[in-house]
């Protein structure tokens, strides 16, 4: 398995990224400012579930009006996520963080695609609302530690 | 009068910030190992809730997302968790300041984002006294006016701003020669 992490890590893109002084920092804040749109289209949904607000509006209603965000902000997510990952694939390797990130990742796409999506686009009134707000928690629980995990990578690695 | 250096007008700031930098509150946060990555952590979360919910409501200002919600009910649920998360993101950012003050006072890109920070802030209260008086004309509508695009527009700028420059903080070194 090292040596594919070696072999991305190699690779041309991403030692010109390690080698500019510029791109990586940029690429970074752009992740942050991505993550931002993400964490507010996740909470729109999440909010209404948790019956915190937008109660005067159809849960679909709310879900559907945040999924092109929610879409939009993870393909910049990616988008931003590659250059630094492929850049630093030997050190991502050996950090517990990173690996704790992409489960966690892996969970909540899931997740967030299959019972969030079922809950979130159900006729009103087909699911309790305390299985709303336990899913609401959920989601809220699982993108935090993503993000925890993500700030913590450039840490203790 | 000529030969003073732009620092010279903030030798007071500077002092203040050296001042910070003596308390034992702040020496204690500087030698701790644990205790300031994980206020980091902390900064980011809340940043994710403030970020994210300011965002929504200047999508729904711009019209161009959460359009099924009237304005006025955007702005009315999200306020208490823009509040609450304003309140985190400062405590935390005020605590990692506290710890390390002379990192930032000679930092130009700790200084943009303040800056951007007080202009998104006079946004925002340009909004709330100006164009908030004519709410009534769009708040379900469509095609919010210019004045709410406009405000929705700087909002995301500067925001998009203050994130990408606190997360640039650690490169002005780097970047820039500092005295």
């Amino acid at each position: 398995m090292y040596e594919y992490f070696a072999a991305i890590a190699n690779w041309g893109p991403s030692k010109a990224i390690n080698e500019s002084s510029w791109i990586f920092a940029l690429v970074q804040a752009f992740h942050l400012v991505s993550l931002g749109f993400l964490a507010g289209s996740l909470l729109m949904v999440d909010l209404r579930l948790l019956g915190r607000g937008f109660s005067q509006q159809p849960l679909a209603t709310v879900a559907r009006d945040a999924r092109p965000w929610l879409l939009g902000s993870l393909v910049a997510m990616v988008l931003t996520g590659v250059p630094q990952f492929i850049s630093l694939a030997t050190k991502e390797y050996d950090s517990p963080y990173f690996r704790w990130k992409m489960l966690m990742l892996l969970i909540a796409l899931i997740f967030t695609f299959t019972i969030r999506k079922r809950v979130a686009y159900a006729p009103e009134g087909r699911f309790g609302g305390g299985i709303g707000k336990v899913v609401a928690l959920v989601s809220i629980g699982l993108w935090t530690s993503v993000a925890i995990n993500g700030r913590l990578i450039g840490f203790f690695s | 009068m000529f030969d003073l250096a732009l620092a010279d007008y903030f030798a007071w700031l500077r002092s203040f910030f050296e001042y910070v930098s003596e308390r034992e509150t702040s020496i204690m946060l500087r030698e701790s190992q644990y205790v300031m990555p994980w206020v980091f952590v902390l900064h980011v979360i809340s940043m994710c809730m403030f970020a994210g919910t300011i965002l929504m409501m200047d999508l729904r200002l711009l019209g161009v997302g959460n359009m099924a919600t009237p304005f006025s009910q955007v702005q009315r649920r999200l306020f208490p968790w823009q509040m609450a998360a304003m309140f985190f993101s400062a405590a935390t950012g005020l605590a990692l300041v506290w710890g390390n003050p002379m990192n930032y006072v000679t930092n130009i890109i700790f200084w943009v984002k303040m800056l951007a920070m007080g202009i998104a802030g006079l946004n925002a209260l340009a909004f709330h006294f100006i164009t908030e008086y004519t709410l009534v004309d769009w708040d379900a509508g469509e095609t919010p006016p210019f004045g709410a695009k406009l405000a929705g527009g700087l909002s995301i700028l500067l925001w998009a701003n203050v994130i990408v420059a606190g997360r640039l903080i650690p490169y002005a070194l780097t970047w820039f020669r500092t005295y």
